[in-house]
């Protein structure tokens, strides 16, 4: 009986071995970098710590960072729901470049995508300079970050949304539609309700990345302490002043943002895997 | 080659798949596991192709002991119900994946592979469809490059899961007398599993009646029709 | 033209969605692309090229490529051999190690990058280890490779584990039954079936590290010829206000990454298209 092993696994030893570097590769490469970060910031203890995040450029940046993510995350929401029902209730030539076009932000340099809007927003240019004449500067100032952080999470929201409408078709939106509810009754009572769980999950990658952000924003934002600083920003100017406790006491804040982001990911995952695009079904 | 089933039993956790069974099939047979989902028939089949291991009880190939034999060492030519063909490889490469499969000793040189699939496209009567992919095939045509990749191993027996179950009712009726010319041809010890009476019948020289993990009646299909041995063959069988 | 542009439709809001799409789309991505376009083409590829054309730049984008491509390939290795176990073993702590592969795309790059190189300098806890080995780690190219791989990890991962899960149990049985070792259909049947998803995890995974900046510039050092990566050199030029320099780098970037894409497609579509599902 003992001898017999299933056609579809590989011998026990080799499975423990294999699992045995699954371990090993991944308490190097991702455990120990989450841990050192609390670890540096501990190492004067939880009193320094805190200490460090109460002085004045560290609760600025934290501030700046809230208010850039309050901003840039429900913008991008708007957005994502907006482009998932014109590209899934509608058939329209160029869909598939359309859909190009919104996933083109992953694909480019978060430095290069500091540079595009610099060059088309930056006090030199046309549209920048007279923004800029009118007393409203982009960059370098909140709105060029915020548009920086809008720029890398583009394509979050729509890309969870877009497979789950996919999926749900659109018979039942147009079921309602019969029964004589209006285009926003149906999108508030019918639509939303079956994609709340999917947005919510696009919702949470496009924050956590938002409040992230360092290349597209350490071009946008010229780094002005207490102004224009956002939190990985300060994090940066920080670690070269060799302020090191205070570096890793905002990047703990930040680690500790990473994981309640992961897990409730992972909740989301297991609760309601269903409502959620076929790829994050556990 | 004779195959000897004896008191094997299968718990799948708390359920028993199979409660004890035993039986005989003749060399050279071409036998029917007949029975509704559930009676225990595909597990049966899977534990004679070495995909299962018994609980309890032993299988004989030829009076030999080949309870402990890997699916490897068993050598059973084996067609699942969906084929179960590789999509990333040709027809061609599809059937001479056993041969090439082999350890370098046991390997037949490559234009001794090509000539054996030739072969075996011929003998499915499918000659010309060694460069296309499953995907550009029909459900028939699927089911014979199935068939002709398990004898490609040249197999010991033929174990089949629902041959044709995948198929409309006018593919299958074509496909089952081809089986029967396979079988006729290759003398293979053939035993197949199906839920479908009238195929037992009309195909099988035995016909091992199966429910709920039991073996309810063993006969030539004219016996069982006119001596169904319990009331669930009967009612089974529509007499 | 026979198609039309939009086909009718009984679902209310074609206006208001196409309209927030379109503009946002314009206004966000299609805009600042658009003027990077601009601001070559104005440039004129002899200013460009003379820009890019100089041994610190051209060793800066053979660093990033090179570096990045090696540690897409070992995410590839990786990262099949995660989604392997992740998918198809059971232990203890399996939910907790698969729901840790999203690290790096939920830690902060700049998080990352100063606990890379905490950990990897000479002081650190894995730096120090590879002092008395006789070799160093963070300021190195090998420390660039590691944070690479750090921002890659999960995409090969997480493209392939789907896949693992729908191979069918009969294919891998088949095998077995026809004589095969499971080594042989491992080789021969359950990798070429992992090839696209995997070739796309890949692709992700070097379109990533290409460009990456944060988890980066603190442990490569950023010595010219050395190691200075791409991003950082728009970075230094924008700071000179260099801004055709940046141009021409950060366009430099675009079309090579472009290329490389486009390669991994064409193996993809062929590879997918080998299998049937076009």
């Amino acid at each position: 009986m003992s001898k017999f092993i299933s056609p579809r696994t590989e011998r026990p030893i080799l499975r423990w071995t294999l699992i045995a570097i699954t371990f090993a590769f991944m308490a190097v490469m991702l455990f120990a970098p989450l841990i050192i970060v609390f670890f540096e910031a501990l190492r004067n203890g939880a009193v320094a710590a805190v200490e460090s995040l109460g002085n004045p450029e560290a609760a600025a940046a934290i501030k700046l960072t809230l208010i850039v993510a309050a901003c840039a995350v429900p913008l991008n929401a708007v957005f994502g729901v907006a482009a998932a029902w014109f590209i899934t209730k509608f058939d329209f030539r160029g869909k598939a470049f359309l859909i190009t076009l919104i996933d083109l932000p992953f694909s480019i340099s978060p430095v290069v995508a500091g540079l595009c809007i610099v060059l088309t927003f930056g006090s030199a240019t046309m549209v920048g300079g007279w923004l800029t004449d009118n007393g409203y500067p982009i960059v370098f100032a909140l709105p060029g970050i915020i548009l920086a952080s809008m720029f890398v999470t583009f394509p979050f929201v729509a890309r969870e949304l877009i497979p789950v409408m996919i999926e749900q078709g659109r018979a039942e939106e147009e079921a309602a539609l019969t029964l004589g509810a209006s285009g926003w009754r149906v999108f508030f009572t019918v639509t939303l309700p079956n994609i709340r769980w999917a947005l919510l999950y696009g919702v949470l990658l496009c924050n956590a990345r938002a409040m992230g952000e360092f290349g597209a924003v350490a071009i946008v934002s010229g780094k002005i302490r207490g102004q224009t600083a956002t939190m990985p920003i300060t994090i940066e100017m920080l670690y070269q002043e060799y302020l090191s406790i205070a570096a890793f006491s905002l990047a703990a804040v930040l680690a500790l943002l990473a994981l309640v982001t992961l897990l409730l990911k992972t909740a989301l995952e297991l609760r309601f895997a269903d409502q959620l695009a076929a790829t994050h079904r556990a | 080659m004779h195959i000897e089933i004896d008191e094997i039993s299968k718990q799948f956790g708390t359920t028993a798949a199979l409660s004890p069974v035993s039986l005989a099939i003749p060399s050279g047979a071409l036998v029917a596991l007949l029975g509704p989902s559930g009676s225990g028939k595909t597990t049966l089949l899977r534990i004679l192709g070495g995909l299962e291991f018994p609980t309890a009880g032993r299988v004989l190939f030829d009076g030999a002991d080949a309870t402990n034999l890997t699916v490897q060492e068993r050598r059973a030519g084996f067609v699942f119900q969906s084929y179960a063909l590789f999509r990333h490889m040709t027809v061609f490469d599809n059937i001479a994946y056993g041969l090439r499969a082999r350890p370098r000793s046991e390997r037949p040189a490559s234009a001794e592979i090509a000539r054996r699939v030739t072969k075996l496209l011929d003998l499915i009567q499918l000659p010309d469809i060694g460069a296309r992919y499953p995907s550009q095939l029909s459900g028939g045509q699927r089911q014979r490059v199935a068939l002709a990749r398990a004898l490609a191993i040249e197999p010991r027996m033929l174990l089949l899961d629902e041959p044709f179950g995948a198929l409309d009712a006018k593919v299958r009726k074509e496909l089952r007398q081809g089986l029967r010319d396979i079988h006729d041809t290759t003398g293979l010890t053939t035993v197949f599993v199906t839920h479908d009476q009238d195929e037992a019948m009309e195909l099988a020289d035995l016909v091992v009646v199966m429910s709920m993990g039991k073996i309810e009646q063993v006969g030539k299909p004219a016996d069982i029709r006119a001596k169904p041995a319990t009331p669930f063959v009967r009612e089974f069988i529509g007499a | 033209m026979g198609r039309p542009l939009v086909h009718r439709s009984p679902i209310p809001g074609l206006g208001i969605s196409a309209g927030i799409t379109l503009t946002m789309l314009s206004i966000v991505v299609i805009l600042p692309i658009g003027a990077l376009l601009l601001k070559g083409a104005s440039a004129g590829f002899v200013t460009l090229w003379s820009e890019v054309n100089t041994p610190r730049i051209w060793g800066s984008l053979w660093l990033s490529f090179r570096l990045s491509f090696l540690a897409a390939l070992f995410n590839l290795v990786f990262g099949v051999l995660l989604a392997w176990v992740l998918v198809r073993y059971h232990f203890v702590g399996r939910r907790i190690l698969d729901a840790a592969v999203d690290l790096p795309f939920a830690l902060p790059t700049a998080v990352a990058g100063i606990a890379l190189t905490a950990l990897y300098a000479p002081n650190g806890a894995f730096g120090s280890i590879a002092k008395e080995l006789g070799f160093k780690i963070a300021y190195t190219p090998l420390g660039i490779f590691l944070a690479l791989v750090f921002v890659g990890l999960p995409f090969v991962t997480r493209t392939v584990q789907p896949v693992i899960a729908e191979i069918e149990a009969e294919v891998e049985e088949v095998s077995a039954t026809l004589g095969a070792s499971r080594l042989y259909t491992i080789i021969h049947v359950i990798l070429p079936m992992l090839t696209p998803a995997a070739l796309t995890g890949f692709a992700l995974s070097l379109a990533r590290a290409v460009g990456e900046y944060g988890s980066v510039i603190f442990i490569a050092g950023n010595i010219p010829f050395k190691t200075e990566i791409a991003p950082l050199l728009i970075v230094i030029k924008l700071e000179e206000f260099n801004y055709v320099g940046a141009t021409a780098i950060g366009l430099t970037m675009l079309a090579i990454s472009f290329v490389m894409l486009l390669v991994i497609n064409a193996i993809q579509i062929l590879s997918r298209r080998r299998i049937g599902y076009v």
